[in-house]
């Protein structure tokens, strides 16, 4: 009986250390596929109000709670979408500059993602960029991170269904969405990746950031599985690209004058 | 009624009605300047096709009654988002004739937001959708 008793023990902490390898204490989330902005359920939509997905409220959102300065900064942003899009003369950085999108930003477009689990990390491959992201797992952020675009990110695993996303440690330089909403380097950014569905994965967001905004606030992202193939085109940006289009197909638009 | 059909058939015409407003969301750039509530039919011969970032460009000459060639240039998402529609970088031939269905600048320059093009063999490839219908079903892979 004894020796019943110390074989379960041992059965059960090399469970434990295998779980807490694994992420935390929950078996991990099946997250496996290739995963776009669901065109049925939303779409990529342009903000991240949940009250205002077009972005037709820039800076007046009853769900943002906005301090005077982001508001004011929102209000002056000219972005390159939605439905008082300059892309002419647009400020989004991303499109000026080819800056990375950062998160959650980088949701507010029409690529795929692919999460890959491993024993120590959850890389998040994305197609635009091709940019990917570092979920540690079993870890902890530096006391002092360094300001950086894609902050540092840990995670684990809840009831088997689902990945927790804790990242810190940005800087101040993306926008959150299509329509200029800005944050600081404050900002504690919490994703939570639930597949609900074999075709679907929603992501419930908390955008915590006390220097810009006077409380938390959510968000949230439907995906869907896609099966087209995953990066059969690199999503990359160019400034020089992106020049040919303006004035190929914008400046004429912009423009009072027809095009010759 | 001859030039009236001749219009129709050789030069500009709008193919689709106002549409209700959109529930759709999309981030295509300028849906302030370009009209989305209908696709102007323009029947041409291809005269360039750009396949890249940040967006393809499919490039068409359109003769008017008179022999006049206007050149109109129509964007689609990037080539990642259309090899999910079907098209490749060798979907277009320059000088094939296709008829395009385009939200045209609002402005009147002959620029636009591609909806659909109708291929000199008859095949369709989608684009952008009419704002407040589905997104086309992708192929699969």
């Amino acid at each position: 009986m004894r020796n019943i008793l110390v074989t379960a023990a041992i059965a059960v902490a090399i469970m434990a250390t295998v779980r807490a390898q694994q992420g935390g204490n929950a078996r991990p989330a099946d997250l496996s596929g290739d995963w776009q902005p669901d065109r049925t359920r939303g779409g990529m939509g342009q903000s991240l109000s949940p009250s205002d997905p077009g972005g037709r409220k820039r800076g007046n959102e009853d769900d943002i709670p906005y301090q005077p300065w982001a508001r004011a900064k929102t209000l002056s942003e000219k972005t390159s979408t939605g439905p008082e899009s300059r892309f002419d003369e647009t400020t989004d950085p991303q499109v000026i500059y080819c800056e990375p999108p950062g998160v959650p930003h980088i949701y507010l477009w029409p690529v795929k993602m692919r999460f890959v689990p491993t024993s120590e990390a959850v890389y998040l491959l994305y197609e635009l960029g091709p940019f990917f992201r570092v979920i540690w797992l079993n870890a902890k952020h530096p006391e002092d991170p360094d300001p950086q675009w894609w902050g540092h990110s840990i995670g684990h695993y809840e009831n088997g269904d689902t990945l927790v996303v804790d990242t810190v440690g940005f800087n101040d330089k993306t926008w959150l969405d299509q329509m200029g909403h800005p944050h600081s380097e404050q900002m504690h950014l919490i994703e939570r990746y639930k597949r609900v569905s074999p075709a679907q994965l929603e992501l419930d967001m908390t955008i915590d950031d006390p220097g810009a905004y006077t409380r938390p606030w959510n968000s949230h992202r439907n995906f869907a599985t896609s099966t087209t193939g995953f990066l059969r085109y690199q999503q990359i940006c160019s400034v020089r690209e992106n020049q040919k289009f303006f004035d190929d197909v914008g400046k004429p638009a912009v423009g009072t004058l027809p095009r010759k | 009624m001859k030039n009236v059909t001749r219009v129709l058939l050789m030069t500009v015409a709008v193919a689709v009605g106002v549409v209700p407003a959109s529930r759709r969301l999309s981030a295509h750039h300028g849906a302030n300047l370009y009209d989305m509530t209908k696709a102007v039919m323009l029947k041409g011969t291809i005269a360039k096709f750009y396949w890249g970032n940040p967006h393809n460009e499919v490039t068409v000459d359109v003769k008017d009654e008179k022999g006049n060639v206007a050149q109109w240039v129509a964007y689609t998402e990037p080539p990642l988002v259309m090899l999910e529609r079907g098209w490749t970088r060798k979907s277009m031939t320059i000088g094939d004739e296709v008829t395009i269905y385009i939200f045209a600048a609002r402005n009147g320059s002959t620029v636009g937001t591609l909806n659909r093009i109708v291929l000199k063999d008859g095949k369709e490839l989608t684009a952008y959708p009419m704002p407040g219908t589905p997104a086309p079903p992708a192929p699969a892979k």
